[in-house]
């Protein structure tokens, strides 16, 4: 087994090419789940992928181009999957990034030279959530096919009067009578043995940095909260509406799967103090994602399969992208009534959110102003593919679980607690400590009540 | 907390007039706005102020945003109501997917509200005590206002069936949410901000939810409050409503044919037990009422209107009582939802997402006694029959929409994987994602039915505004 990886490549757009573009790619509602261009659905380790026009922009007195923006997200090696692309989709990606600036021209494509166009067009993630690490399509897919099976298989018996345990039995006999399902049967391998090393020394390492720099910090936080507040007062939040129509068309653009594709890019706040902070923010962000909030919440979100954040333009913007169970209203509100602290403290740094107290009062917990001022980020995801639309990741951790369940040792209360998963899936992994500490954490009230 | 002004509020957002048995709809047409406002500025309105009496008469008035547009409103106040009402219930690809409209049930086959139907601007609401009455009150209403400019769309007659049943023949109507400062229900975490319902009061976030207010200069003749949260401004809004308007044909040949063929394999005892036994089972209370949670094992009449009751804190997380994708359920999961399944916080999360319902039954029940006993194996007699449901709510997609898309059509509700709501679920299923399962969660093993066909389909609907009665008559008094 592997962990995952997130591939991020923007690439500037050539001058009058944007329409023509945009055309090729299309929208979601032209071609839910079947476009024909790049065939994604081929390369049997991508995720999510997400194709987007960044229109062209002002900031700080300069024009930025329009920008292509490729976002996938694949199972370990990275570098497989960009062979993939340039070998595998190399029709796609030259009918797609050939309206770009510096692509191979027709004579000089090859796989090396794609791979060398997207490789330098890369970008590396600030922070990178994944709802479970080292989770492979392949793995969603079999452990999905396995729960049809199973429970096709429950409901031809009668098991009325049986004990759980003696259910749970059969399940496993009827398993082991089927050599197709007998790799249910094994546990699934953790991610590797280098990657593992490397993730936990990760964790050592900082925590022990933030241990070492604690009395530092403790020393600046007085001066660091001033400037803070001091900024806030004078942050002036963005009161304009997202013009009806575009709102209308992002609209159309949900709702055809179980999750949808979310997209906004923004810039910072300007000066020096927003850049240090945001900076400070992503890393705590980045450490979190990986260290702390690595079993299925974020946060106290647990409808995210995946999110990132990608600083753009020499770190002035930032596009944050996600998958995310059910509507944007229910993402919205899940945001406000579960993440508000989480939301405020990463994108308040954001130019024209709604005013922040503190970095994490106040902020989205105005509704209104919230749900104003989202919109007015959003950026229109053109294609997007998912390998498995029709699984939310309560039904991905619950498949799991059953999997896992078929080799483990149970009691009564065990086999009872299994079996109700075929019932409803709505029991997740427990959290780390530290995660559960603070989704315990009345976040909604504290923030809105924060001054 | 601001003292709800009942004599400004119409009557059946508060009182839903429960006492009056007989109702009917009118749809109406503008076809002389200078000649529908005199008949507006002199409409008998009822107001939230006093419960009504047996022989009383109530009437009350909605608009849609092309009626509002015809008495004169203009676009400056119209745009800012919410896009939900201006956009309409079928005015986006969107909101026809996650509200179900599909199929048989979409737009293009209403008889009212749709794209190939007339445009309807004001919705008339007429109660009093039974049919006989009701003739005459709607001949006195009908007799004016056609020579007061205005056109009768569709007229929709509405009954009270024996035991205030549906057509399925569950009593109904019984969980309504209690409203913050109009008389507490003492149902633990059942109160909700009257700002989720009506404008002008502080919502479930303690915002005062947008509608359109206006400069004193719009107001000339000073009909209009001051907005409580710009008191600088004039409200258009204030101690208004946004009407939903679903008029749904339910099958119910259909609805006990399914459970006669279902049921026998699922549940012990003859075939009518075993059909009541998988219908409450689905509804989530028994025939009479009575809440599967308190009462799982048969109907209970002195349980009959009981509301007070969670799941978890009840004893059933699990949903071994009252299953988990039960249509009481998933339309209020109470105490279930994250975070803190059973906590006050998931509470309040469930209470950001709550409606009024004012909804009526129309045509013949399919069994005089309304009992399911004698509904069962009756064959199709043809005749439509169905609910005129109808519900306020101030945010029309934090409430009605997501309760109809997230809670009710989503087959992925609370952990399940293919069951939409078993009662009105649109069955928008694919075979790569399929709907239309019903999961009955039991121990050792859940038991599951599948293939439900869609008993309920849309026949007309659309989101009206319900203004105060201050807001009605500057309404009529625009030029």
């Amino acid at each position: 087994m592997s962990h995952q990886e997130s591939l991020t490549v923007i690439a500037d757009v050539g001058e009058g090419r944007v329409d023509a573009l945009k055309r090729m790619l299309g929208t979601i509602p032209g071609h839910v789940g079947d476009w024909h261009v790049v065939p994604f659905a081929k390369l049997s380790r991508v995720h999510f992928a997400q194709l987007c026009v960044l229109d062209a922009a002002e900031l700080d007195g300069r024009r930025l181009p329009a920008r292509l923006g490729m976002l996938t997200t694949v199972d370990a090696p990275l570098s497989e999957h960009l062979d993939d692309l340039s070998t595998i989709c190399a029709e796609g990606m030259d009918a797609v990034f050939s309206h770009c600036t510096g692509y191979p021209a027709a004579p000089e494509r090859s796989p090396a030279t794609r791979r060398t166009f997207l490789q330098d067009r890369s970008l590396k993630s600030a922070a990178v959530h994944m709802n479970r690490r080292g989770r492979t399509v392949q793995q969603i897919r079999q452990e999905e096919a396995l729960r049809r099976e199973l429970g096709a298989f429950l409901d031809a018996g009668d098991f009325a009067g049986r004990s759980s345990l003696d259910v749970r039995n059969q399940v496993i006999a009827f398993v082991r009578g089927r050599p197709d399902l007998h790799w249910a049967l094994r546990l699934t391998e953790p991610p590797a043995l280098g990657w593992r090393v490397k993730n936990v020394l990760h964790a050592v390492f900082y925590a022990l940095l933030a241990l070492l720099l604690a009395p530092f910090a403790l020393v600046c936080l007085p001066v660091f909260l001033w400037l803070l507040r001091r900024h806030e007062k004078r942050d002036v939040p963005d009161t304009s509406a997202a013009p009806a129509p575009a709102v209308l068309a992002l609209r159309d653009d949900e709702d055809y799967w179980v999750h949808n594709p979310f997209l906004a890019a923004g810039s910072f706040k300007p000066g020096v103090f927003r850049k240090i902070t945001s900076s400070l923010i992503l890393a705590v962000a980045d450490y979190a994602t990986r260290h702390v909030y690595n079993r299925g919440s974020l946060s106290g979100l647990n409808t995210i399969h995946f999110a990132r954040w990608v600083r753009l333009d020499g770190g002035r913007r930032m596009l944050f992208a996600s998958i995310y169970d059910g509507t944007v209203e229910s993402y919205m509100n899940d945001f406000i009534d579960k993440a508000a602290w989480g939301v405020n403290a990463i994108f308040g740094n954001g130019d024209g959110f709604p005013s922040t107290v503190y970095m994490v009062g106040k902020g989205i917990t105005d509704e209104k102003a919230y749900k104003r001022f989202l919109p007015t980020r959003l950026v229109h995801t053109s294609v997007w593919y998912s390998a498995y639309p029709h699984l939310t990741t309560k039904n991905i951790a619950n498949n799991e679980a059953i999997r896992a369940g078929l080799s483990a040792d149970m009691n009564e209360e065990q086999a009872r607690l299994w079996l109700k998963r075929f019932g409803s899936g709505n029991q997740l992994p427990e959290s780390g400590w530290a995660a559960r500490m603070l989704d315990a954490l009345p976040w909604d009230r504290i923030c809105r009540n924060w001054n | 907390m601001p003292q709800l002004e009942l004599r400004e509020i119409q009557g059946i957002i508060l009182r839903g007039y429960g006492e009056l048995n007989s109702a009917c709809f009118l749809l109406l047409g503008i076809d002389d706005a200078g000649l529908a406002k005199p008949w507006l500025r002199t409409l008998a309105l009822r107001n939230s102020e006093d419960k009504p009496q047996a022989l009383d008469s109530c009437a009350n008035v909605a608009f849609t945003p092309s009626g509002l547009k015809k008495l004169g409103l203009p676009d400056e106040l119209l745009g800012m109501f919410a896009s939900e009402f201006t956009g309409g219930m079928t005015g986006s690809s969107h909101r026809r997917r996650i509200l179900g409209d599909r199929g048989d049930s979409s737009p293009e086959h209403w008889r009212w509200g749709g794209p190939h139907t007339e445009s309807v601007d004001i919705l008339l609401m007429l109660y009093v005590v039974d049919e006989e009455a009701l003739r005459s009150f709607v001949e006195q209403h009908t007799g004016v206002l056609v020579r007061q400019g205005l056109r009768i769309i569709e007229r929709l007659d509405s009954l009270t069936l024996p035991g205030r049943k549906e057509h399925f023949g569950f009593r109904e109507g019984i969980a309504q949410p209690g409203i913050e400062g109009y008389g507490r229900d003492g149902v633990t975490g059942n109160t909700v901000a009257a700002g989720e319902f009506v404008f002008g009061y502080p919502n479930a976030y303690g915002q005062h939810t947008s509608r359109p207010t206006m400069t004193p200069d719009q107001d000339p003749r000073g009909l209009l409050p001051p907005a409580p949260d710009d008191p600088a401004r004039r409200d258009l809004g204030m101690n208004g409503s946004y009407l939903v308007f679903r008029q749904l044909s339910q099958d119910v040949y259909s609805f006990w044919n399914y459970m006669a063929a279902a049921a026998p394999g699922t549940f012990p005892g003859d075939k009518t037990r075993a059909c009541v036994a998988l219908a409450s089972k689905m509804v989530g209370r028994w025939p009479g009422g009575a809440p599967l949670v308190k009462s799982p094992d048969a109907d209970s009449p002195q349980l009959a209107d009981d509301n007070d009751f969670l799941y978890v804190r009840s004893d059933d997380a699990d949903g071994l009582k009252c299953p988990i994708g039960s249509h009481v359920r998933r339309s209020n999961p109470r105490d279930s939802l994250d975070p803190e399944p059973g906590s006050d916080r998931s509470i309040e999360v469930n209470n950001r997402h709550r409606i009024i319902r004012r909804g009526r039954a129309y045509g013949p029940p399919a069994a005089p006694s309304m009992d399911p006993g004698d509904i069962i194996g009756r064959s199709d007699d043809g005749q439509e029959r169905g609910l005129h449901f109808i519900c306020f709510n101030t945010q029309i997609g934090r409430q009605f929409e997501f309760i109809q898309q997230t809670w009710l059509n989503s087959p992925k509700f609370e952990g399940l994987y293919e069951d939409d709501d078993p009662l009105i679920g649109d069955r928008g299923g694919t075979e790569q994602l399929p709907s239309g399962t019903f999961t009955i969660q039991q121990v050792p093993v859940r038991k599951r039915v599948t293939g439900m066909p869609r008993f309920v389909a849309v026949r007309g609907g659309g989101y009206f505004f319900m203004p105060g009665i201050s807001a009605v008559r500057y309404l009529a008094s625009l030029k």
